[in-house]
């Protein structure tokens, strides 16, 4: 089995672990987690080999899938998935500094974004190797403080920079394309400075191949599937918080390959 | 003896600059209002960065710069840092604890005819209501000096809030986080308590004329700081606080809890919104912060 089978099946066992959250007495923002399960898996295995790199979720909504992929990569050790949303637990519905592996407090949005940008920049000052790779997501974009640190991070020429858009074309209320359409979102990004690129956001493969962060900043349009990995939550909406009882985590958990 | 020749937010730049030739962590961040020239970026351009005008970015970044090991000081107009970026500061600097300085001229009303989008009359509020950040308001070239000294030493986020370009002639060395300055031995059961520069000299004033009122100074005003600085007040049965601040969230209202058993007042900038021109001392005086509301004030706990 070659390295990128072993990546697939660790975004399998990881949205298995998001499905036991979902059926925590709190329930998870399940849509938006599942559909960047991928990009975390993808990113966290590029970040394994570029001491430095730091991978930052700006859309901490999906902490349930950042918890999920931390464990996986054996940066959280115990099943993050028992203790979710409760007392005394550090994993909170969106992530903190007390998560092993977690360096910044995302969840209100556009912060994220602008923290990676400060980390990549602190590689050129330390003089030390590494960079940052964000993960925002497309409802996210809707947030001026995104479009103000994607200006400054191509003023300052912030290199070691990727920054991967979630494009599930969900948020809160429903469709991106019904609430704020971001139009043009390549060519905007590349007016911003950044080269562009892509790509299917549930190819792990090519995420590995494509969000190596580089000397210039870089921007990787992931195109996903809000929900992905559980066919009753695919490409709904309404999936975008989910609730669910241990009877009905364990069918979606099945049907998860 | 110190004699003031810049103002403070001159007094700032020169500061860092001298201290990042010895540390090498301190980064200077601008948000398009350090001015066209600066001495830092003259000295260390590789660790000046102006940002332009994006201050909840500045922060964020400075925050991630921090993370990394690194000192960053932003710049950037008190009411930018504190509600532009208010989120950023309560994020960053309030829940993570990043060691972020803020440095804020324009602090109060010394913006004064620039109007009230340029005032801010509520950034100890919104800084004192974040647990951990310690914050100063100092007086005049060698207090300034002083706090961000501190600021840099420390491990800690700070806000350090400014005038505008007015030189403040403090004759008087600074005392340090946890201590008072005494412009004015207390004699008697009141004591006047200055925080910044024009409360400092409206106190002046006062206690020109009733020389048994005390006067302390006071530059760092955090809650934890102002634990440390409240034996000094040992003598004092009533305390006055005069500060360029509205009464909500004023150092006052702080001192009030820390001194259940004194008598407390306040004279501060009011409830108004100042919406007319006039320098710094008119704007003041359009508020009601003179000599004799302090006067009043100290009058109105003796009867």
């Amino acid at each position: 089995m070659d390295e990128i089978d072993l990546l697939r099946e660790q975004a399998s066992r990881a949205r298995r672990l998001v499905v036991d959250m979902a059926a925590s007495e709190v329930g998870c923002h399940l849509g938006g987690s599942l559909s960047v399960v991928d990009i975390l898996v993808a990113a966290y295995a590029v970040a394994r080999s570029r001491p430095g790199t730091d991978v930052v979720l700006s859309k901490g909504h999906a902490a349930a899938a950042l918890y999920a992929v931390l464990h996986e990569n054996g940066v959280i050790e115990e099943n993050p998935a028992p203790r979710y949303g409760r007392a005394g637990s550090p994993y909170t519905g969106h992530p903190g500094p007390k998560v092993p592996g977690v360096r910044f407090p995302t969840g209100s949005l556009g912060h994220g974004l602008a923290y990676a940008v400060g980390w990549a920049l602190s590689r050129r000052l330390l003089n030390l190797p590494g960079g940052a790779i964000a993960v925002v997501g497309d409802g996210e974009l809707q947030e001026g403080l995104v479009w103000e640190a994607l200006q400054v991070a191509q003023a300052k020429r912030v290199a070691g920079l990727t920054v991967v858009v979630d494009l599930n074309g969900g948020q809160n209320d429903g469709h991106v394309s019904d609430i704020s359409p971001m139009t043009d979102l390549p060519a905007r990004l590349a007016a911003f400075g950044f080269s562009v690129a892509e790509v299917d956001g549930h190819d792990i493969e090519k995420l590995v191949a494509t969000i190596v962060p580089t000397d210039r900043p870089l921007a990787v349009l992931a195109t996903t599937v809000k929900g992905r990995g559980v066919p009753a939550t695919e490409g709904k909406a309404g999936s975008h918080y989910v609730k669910i009882s241990p009877a009905r985590a364990r069918q979606w958990k099945a049907a998860i390959r | 003896m110190t004699t003031a020749t810049v103002s403070a937010r001159e007094a700032y730049r020169v500061e860092l600059t001298e201290l990042a030739a010895d540390d090498s962590r301190i980064v200077c961040l601008e948000a398009d209002l350090g001015g066209a020239s600066h001495c830092f970026r003259d000295r260390f351009p590789d660790r000046f960065l102006n940002l332009g005008i994006a201050e909840a970015s500045a922060v964020d970044i400075a925050v991630g710069l921090a993370s990394a090991g690194l000192r960053p000081f932003v710049n950037t107009f008190a009411s930018f840092a504190a509600f532009r970026a208010g989120e950023s500061v309560k994020l960053g600097l309030g829940y993570l604890a990043a060691p972020v300085v803020l440095v804020s001229p324009y602090g109060g009303v010394s913006g004064a005819w620039f109007g009230p989008t340029h005032h801010c009359l509520e950034d100890l509020a919104v800084m004192q209501s974040l647990p951990g950040v310690r914050i100063a308001v100092p007086a005049g070239e060698a207090e300034t000096r002083e706090a961000i000294r501190v600021a840099a030493a420390g491990d800690w986020p700070c806000y350090v809030r400014l005038g505008r370009n007015e030189v403040f002639d403090a004759s008087f060395a600074p005392a340090g986080r946890g201590a008072v300055t005494w412009l004015n031995q207390i004699s008697g059961d009141t004591c006047l308590v200055s925080i910044g520069e024009k409360p400092t000299a409206l106190c002046q004033a006062v206690t020109e004329s009733r020389p048994d009122v005390g006067h302390a100074h006071l530059c760092w005003v955090d809650a934890e700081s102002l634990a440390l600085a409240i034996p000094h007040l040992a003598g004092a049965r009533r305390v006055v606080v005069v500060e360029e601040h509205r009464p909500a969230g004023s150092v006052a209202s702080t001192l009030a809890l820390l001194l259940p058993d004194r008598e407390v007042r306040g004279v501060n900038a009011g409830t108004d919104w100042p919406t007319e021109g006039g320098n710094h001392d008119e704007t003041l005086a359009a508020m009601g912060l003179t000599t004799s509301a302090v006067l009043n004030a100290v009058l109105e706990g003796e009867k």
